[in-house]
């Protein structure tokens, strides 16, 4: 059983250095498959990323009247914390919102002129509230539009970054669809060219393979070195991608960092999900490589 | 040993392998088959190594019904059945010893039983001396003698020989018939099929003469007769 097993080995890698042109233009394509997915998980990545980014920019602003009492802002304030949707919630008393406008407006002497002109604090105070999800903005704003609050909230604004986050959506969407397009090209290549190459290396041995045959080769012998090939095939592009994603993946984060912030954001998603990573992708091509030789083998190789 | 009974092998509407044989072949027994061209011997070796199925009919091989043998059976019986061709079918990128190992390689015998057997049956043969040479450094009659060295590593009980001299010349024909009876003596049930004239008669065994499919004659100690 042993050197059975150990002989298909030998006569896979025999097949293998006869044809080694065609094994490396196999290895190559699937490779590029495989770097389109991987692509693919980059993209997916830095989306997340960005639209994680947005949204934590968004939040809903709600501006007391100046002449609303402690008490009816406290209720306001109990109220939205009681929402479980709320996060997180900053109140901002009526001098901290007149320091900040001050200071955003600190080159616009006309504003400034006219505060002073005012003699007053006209601010009232501000609470700045983050939900969980962008959607249960619209669910806050309703709920304190009651005429209870009327003359307690001045008004109640919310940063329209949805459309910055559909935009993001569109275009990782198109970015995706092109990326499937070509990981289904590659794997159509990918298909043609180990078929081509099974084929040839029966044609190449088809004396040989009669010979296996009239001497008692059972059909696992004949066929084995093939599933061999396939599997080789297998575990070099997987290994050479999982090279080249690494060195790729650490050129690309210093440059990510800058955007996002974050060290070793794409090394550290790789290494963090590796395991599933390599594994699917192992399966994947080990599935079309060895489904495309049973096929060439089923075509071709008369046992 | 081997047991044809009301065999027929039709390709085509037009064509016919075999029609209606029937042949017995006791164990031991060294029976020629002979016949022109085109008569059915090669069919009579294809249905006997299983290679080709029988259109109606039974055979049997040492009391195994192959008439329908399933794929998985099939190289079971063919290492029970040595056979040799015209052509030699010898790998020629490999040895005599690796040509000769390779049988017992596919049929996944240890490598220590290997390196015993193979220069056994070389020396039987008489190409113990050459088993480092390959093929195109051999004359035909060496190169058939390899052929029969890696029929005979199996042990086989039967020995197919499809015009083993078809390619030689008389004296290297003469040695391989010689290797043939030779290894009969040992008990091997041989076919040998052929249309060479001198060799059958020579021989003075069984002769079983085939014309269009059918056996026309089957006879003990016979002459070539067309």
């Amino acid at each position: 059983m042993f050197s059975s097993f150990h002989r298909i080995i030998k006569f896979s890698f025999q097949d293998i250095v006869r044809n080694a042109s065609l094994s490396v233009m196999t290895i190559l394509i699937l490779i590029l498959m495989l770097l389109s997915i991987n692509t693919l998980m980059v993209v997916r990545v830095l989306t997340d990323e960005s639209i994680k980014a947005v949204k934590d920019q968004i939040d809903v602003s709600i501006y007391f009247h100046p002449e609303a009492t402690e008490e009816e802002i406290n209720e306001v304030r109990e109220y939205v914390g009681s929402f479980p949707e709320v996060v997180d919630e900053t109140y901002l008393n009526r001098d901290h919102v007149l320091e900040t406008f001050k200071e955003h407006y600190k080159d616009n002497e006309e504003i400034i002129a006219s505060l002073e002109e005012l003699g007053e604090n006209p601010l009232g105070p501000t609470m700045v509230v983050k939900t969980r999800d962008p959607k249960d903005y619209q669910k806050i704003i309703d709920a304190l539009s009651i005429p209870e609050y009327e003359n307690i909230i001045e008004a109640k604004t919310f940063a329209d970054t949805q459309k910055a986050i559909e935009r993001i959506s569109a275009i990782t969407t198109q970015v995706e669809r092109f990326t499937y397009a070509l990981t289904a090209l590659f794997a159509i290549i990918a298909f043609i060219i180990i078929f081509n190459t099974i084929r040839v290396a029966i044609y190449t041995q088809r004396a040989e393979i009669g010979i296996k045959r009239l001497v008692g080769a059972t059909n696992w012998f004949i066929r084995g070195p093939y599933i061999m090939e396939s599997f080789f095939f297998t575990v070099v592009s997987v290994g050479v991608t999982y090279l080249i994603a690494h060195f790729v993946l650490r050129f690309l984060d210093p440059y990510i960092a800058i955007i996002f912030d974050e060290v070793g954001l794409l090394t550290n998603y790789f290494y963090s999900n590796i395991a599933m990573l390599l594994g699917m992708q192992f399966l994947a091509v080990l599935l079309l490589t060895v489904f495309t030789s049973a096929l060439a083998m089923r075509k071709y190789l008369k046992v | 040993m081997i047991k044809l009974k009301g065999i027929t092998k039709q390709y085509t509407r037009d064509s016919l392998g075999l029609e209606e044989v029937d042949l017995d072949i006791d164990a031991g027994e060294f029976v020629s088959i002979v016949g022109q061209s085109g008569t059915g011997k090669t069919t009579l070796v294809k249905l006997l190594i299983a290679e080709e199925r029988p259109t109606s009919g039974e055979i049997s091989v040492g009391g195994w019904n192959i008439t329908n043998i399933s794929s998985r059976d099939i190289p079971l019986l063919r290492r029970q059945i040595g056979v040799i061709f015209q052509d030699f079918k010898l790998l020629p990128q490999k040895t005599v010893c690796e040509n000769v190992s390779f049988a017992l390689e596919v049929a996944g015998e240890k490598d220590f039983r290997i390196s015993q057997v193979v220069p056994r049956v070389l020396e039987i043969v008489g190409l113990g001396h050459k088993q480092d040479r390959y093929p195109h450094q051999l004359s035909g009659g060496e190169q058939q003698r390899v052929a029969i060295a890696r029929s005979l590593v199996h042990r086989p009980k039967i020995l197919v020989a499809d015009e083993p001299t078809g390619n030689l010349d008389s004296i290297n024909a003469q040695e391989i018939i010689e290797i043939l009876k030779k290894i009969n003596e040992f008990g091997t049930t041989i076919v040998l099929v052929t249309h060479n004239r001198e060799v059958v008669n020579q021989l003075k065994k069984r002769v079983v003469t085939l014309h269009n499919g059918r056996i026309i004659s089957d006879a003990e100690k016979a002459k070539y007769r067309l």
